[in-house]
Order: structure tokens, then sequence, then C-alpha cells
């Protein structure tokens, strides 16, 4: 279940403190895909940062399950000076993975990237792709009860881009995923609620078609 | 699939700066060989030009020891309090992406460069130690208990000022570069370099403001036997100086947190 309670969240800008939500309450039923949406600078991003734990709210408290992934396809996070295996490690160190299940993970994310030796090359030297394929791949070695989506998925070519579609359908057999896009396409494809967010109010749509209705009333389109 | 435990926050804790102190000790080391030999250098070059300029006319006569072993127990403490409170400054910047990671906090990021920088000037000034003993200098400390309490005190006391700088630049980045350059003044008038006790009274009376001198000071009283420290010398002073710096440095961080925005 994923809960937010009386959350208040601001920036302080050049201009002055911009308030992003001020006292948000809303509650998204346990065990279901969720689908942030909303219009450029509603907020999505934010709360997919607050729900993923990596920004703190000003006030109030955010609830959800102990196991959520960092934003799938982060490359951000990966040091480029380190090889592809050295950041896969530092990621299992992480996440307390050791030993044996540390190896199987760096062969995972071996096997899954095709990058071949350059998998033990320095970051610095990959392509956009490759890093976004080392990327995919380490989110997807790990078991997590929430993946975490900002916009983006398909990376790479059309074959590699089949493969993770493959992979993450099968992912998300047991696991969930809370996803922000502004395609209602994929929204409606994966997606068994949404929270749509307007002005600093968050509504909550068990109907997804009944919520992208709304989100369109208000502007938003395709 | 790799499963994931849920850990105490100990636990997760303990995962954390494991994996940061590890992931800095390779991204230094881990590239080249002599990757090592590139940051003996610093302290080294720090050693020797003193040496080379002062070293003739401060000979036992003037301060009682001989001047490589007198710099060194103020040079160990200064570069302690530069490099960590240096690092600590940084270390919010640099590591930005990592805060992605959910069990990575800033607050990690700015123990692990401070543990780091610690572990690692200790054992640049161990082998250095080591070299100058070999060579036949006498580097045992009087009291050295005290004297290695007053190393970690030094380097909490640069963690706190790293923290409060890093507040301030926070939101006023262009500090940066002031800062920087103020540490150039800041060795000169902490002793390192010459024996404060011989400068007049009234120089040091002026002299004796700045903390950093009381810590130097503080050192040689501690490492040398017999050591006559200027008679303003306050382990007063020592101590609340870092106490409050490190309360001032950690209540800012609680303070300005919030401020951050990750990407």
């Amino acid at each position: 279940m994923i809960r937010v309670e009386s959350l208040t969240k601001t920036y302080l800008t050049l201009r002055g403190r911009k308030t992003v939500f001020r006292d948000l309450n809303f509650e998204v039923p346990p065990d279901r895909s969720v689908g942030l949406i909303g219009r450029n600078g509603a907020g999505k991003s934010t709360m997919m940062r607050l729900l993923a734990g990596v920004d703190l709210p000003d006030k109030g408290r955010i609830i959800t399950p102990q196991r959520l992934s960092w934003p799938v396809g982060l490359s951000g996070g990966m040091v480029s000076s380190a090889t592809a295996r050295e950041n896969v490690k530092f990621v299992c160190r992480l996440y307390g993975v050791r030993g044996e299940a540390m190896r199987r993970v760096e062969d995972f994310v071996a096997d899954f990237a095709e990058i071949g030796e350059y998998f033990d090359l320095p970051v610095a030297t990959y392509s956009a792709g490759m890093r976004a394929r080392v990327a995919f791949g380490t989110s997807m070695a790990f078991k997590f009860d929430y993946y975490l989506i900002d916009e983006v998925m398909g990376v790479g070519d059309a074959r590699f881009k089949a493969k993770s579609k493959v992979l993450f359908a099968e992912r998300l057999k047991s696991s969930k995923l809370i996803l922000v896009s502004h395609s209602m396409k994929t929204i409606k494809s994966m997606c068994e609620v949404v929270v749509h967010l307007d002005r600093g109010r968050a509504m909550v749509y068990e109907d997804v078609d009944a919520g992208i209705a709304a989100y369109e009333k208000t502007g938003g389109r395709e | 699939m790799q499963q994931i435990e849920i850990r105490s926050p100990y636990q997760v804790q303990k995962d954390v700066l494991y994996a940061l102190l590890l992931r800095e000790y390779s991204a230094r080391f881990g590239r080249s060989r002599i990757g090592f030999l590139w940051v003996l250098i610093e302290p080294i070059a720090h050693l020797a030009f003193p040496v080379a300029m002062f070293g003739f006319i401060l000979d036992r006569h003037v301060t009682g020891y001989e001047y490589p072993v007198f710099l060194l127990y103020g040079l160990l403490p200064y570069f302690l309090f530069r490099s960590i409170c240096m690092q600590t400054m940084e270390s919010v910047n640099a590591g930005r992406g990592l805060l992605s990671y959910r069990p990575v906090h800033l607050i990690d990021l700015i123990f692990t460069k401070a543990l780091f920088t610690l572990t690692l000037e200790s054992l640049l000034f161990l082998i250095i130690g080591t070299g100058l003993t070999v060579i036949g200098y006498d580097l045992v400390p009087a009291q050295p208990v005290q004297w290695l309490a007053l190393l970690l005190g030094v380097a909490l006391f640069g963690l706190g000022l790293g923290m409060i700088l890093a507040a301030i630049c926070s939101f006023m980045p262009d500090a940066r570069t002031v800062i920087r350059v103020s540490f150039m003044p800041l060795y000169l008038a902490s002793g390192v370099l010459l024996p404060v006790s011989r400068f007049p009274d009234e120089w040091v009376a002026w002299m004796a403001w700045n903390p950093v001198l009381h810590w130097v000071e503080a050192s040689r009283d501690l490492g040398l036997a017999h050591y006559q420290p200027m008679h303003q010398l306050s382990y007063r002073m020592v101590f609340f100086s870092g106490a409050w710096t490190l309360f001032i440095g950690l209540s800012l961080y609680r303070l300005r947190r919030l401020s951050r925005v990750t990407t």
C-alpha cells in the first residue's frame, strides 16, 4: 500500500519559496501498478522522488512498501571512471547482497546487457545505448515490490527493446510499478490505478479511463 | 532475480558506508598501480620545501627539536584538518548521483568522504613517519594516547567546519573559490612552519584568536617531550572550538537537508 499523509513539499528558488504540494493526502490500494499523470510541472517527478525516498517532505508522512527500486534505467548513479561490473557490485553492496549472490547478479547483468568485454572497461568508454543497457539490466536484476519508472522505457535497438519488454513483463508478474508518463497508451496498458496530479492536488482513480479523461479535461493531451 | 532482504537500520547503515568507502578507495587506487605514489607526493612536498627553506636556520637551538620533527608535529594536525574540511565541503556535490539509490543519504556521502580522508592521510603520514624514523629521526610521541585523541579531535573539527562550509556553498556556490584561497593564509597563521613562541608577544596575542593555532601547538605540546608552547595555549579553546564547530555543522545539516534537490 502507498499512503501519503498531509504532505507538504516546497523548494526554495531564487524567486522565493515554491510550493509543490500543500497538505496532500491520498491512498493507493495495495498491489496495483500506479500511473502518475498530470501536466508538465504538476509535480510528477517530485512525487516520484518523494515516493522513492530520495527527497524528503517538509511535513507529513509517506508510507510505502519497503522494497522500492531506484528510478529504473537510472544511469546517473553510475560512476563513469569505474567499470560496469564495479558499478553493479556497488549496488549489490548497498542492498546487502554479497558473495555468491553478488556473482549471480553480475552474471545476470553481463548476460542481459550483451556488451561483451566492455563490461570490464570504464563506463566512460560506453555509448549512451550501452550505458542504458547496463542501467536497465541492473534494475531488473533485483526483485522489488515496486519498480519506479520515470518516462523513458525503450532503449536500444529493436531486438534489445523486445528483450527488455519480455523481461519486464516477467518481473511484473510478481511486482508492481509506479510509472510517470505522458503517453496515455503506456499508462493504459501498464497501470491499474492512476493518480492525477493537478495544481497541488492528487486524485486517485481506480478506473484508469476515468483518470485519463480527467487529465485530458485539464488540458493534457498525448 | 535477486531477492533483497529486509535489514535492520543498523545493518543498512553499515552496508552503505562499506559500499561507499570501498567505492572511494577503488576510485582512487583501483585504476593504476602508481596511484598511491601520486598521493604521497603532496605531503612529502609540504614537508620537503619548508625543510629546504628553514631547515638550516631553525636547528635545535631555536626550536629545541630537529626541524623536520618539529614541522611534522604541526603539519599532521593541520593537514588532517584541512583535507577533511575540504573533502567534506566537496562531497555534497561530488556524489550527488548516488542519492538516487534509496539507502544512500547525503550524510552518508559526507561521513564517507571524511572517513576516507582520515584513513588516507593517517596512512600517508604513517609511511612518511616510518621513512623519517629509518633515516634516524626520533618521532615517537611523548604522550601517544592524548596525542592520538587530539588527532581524532582535529578530524572532527575539520568535519564540522566542512559541513558548515558545505551549507554556505549550498546557497552561495561562488563562495567555494574564496574558501579554497583562504586556506593559504590560515596555513601561515597557524604556526605550522615556524615556532610561534619565538614571535613577539603582542603578535602572538593576536594570533591566538585562531583556534587552529591552538590545535597545532597542542599537537606539539603532547607529541614532543619538554616542548614550550606559546603561553596562550588553551586546551579549553581546543576542545570548545572543535565541539562547537561540529555542533553547528551538524545542526546546519539538519536544518538545510530539505533544501537539497536531487535529480
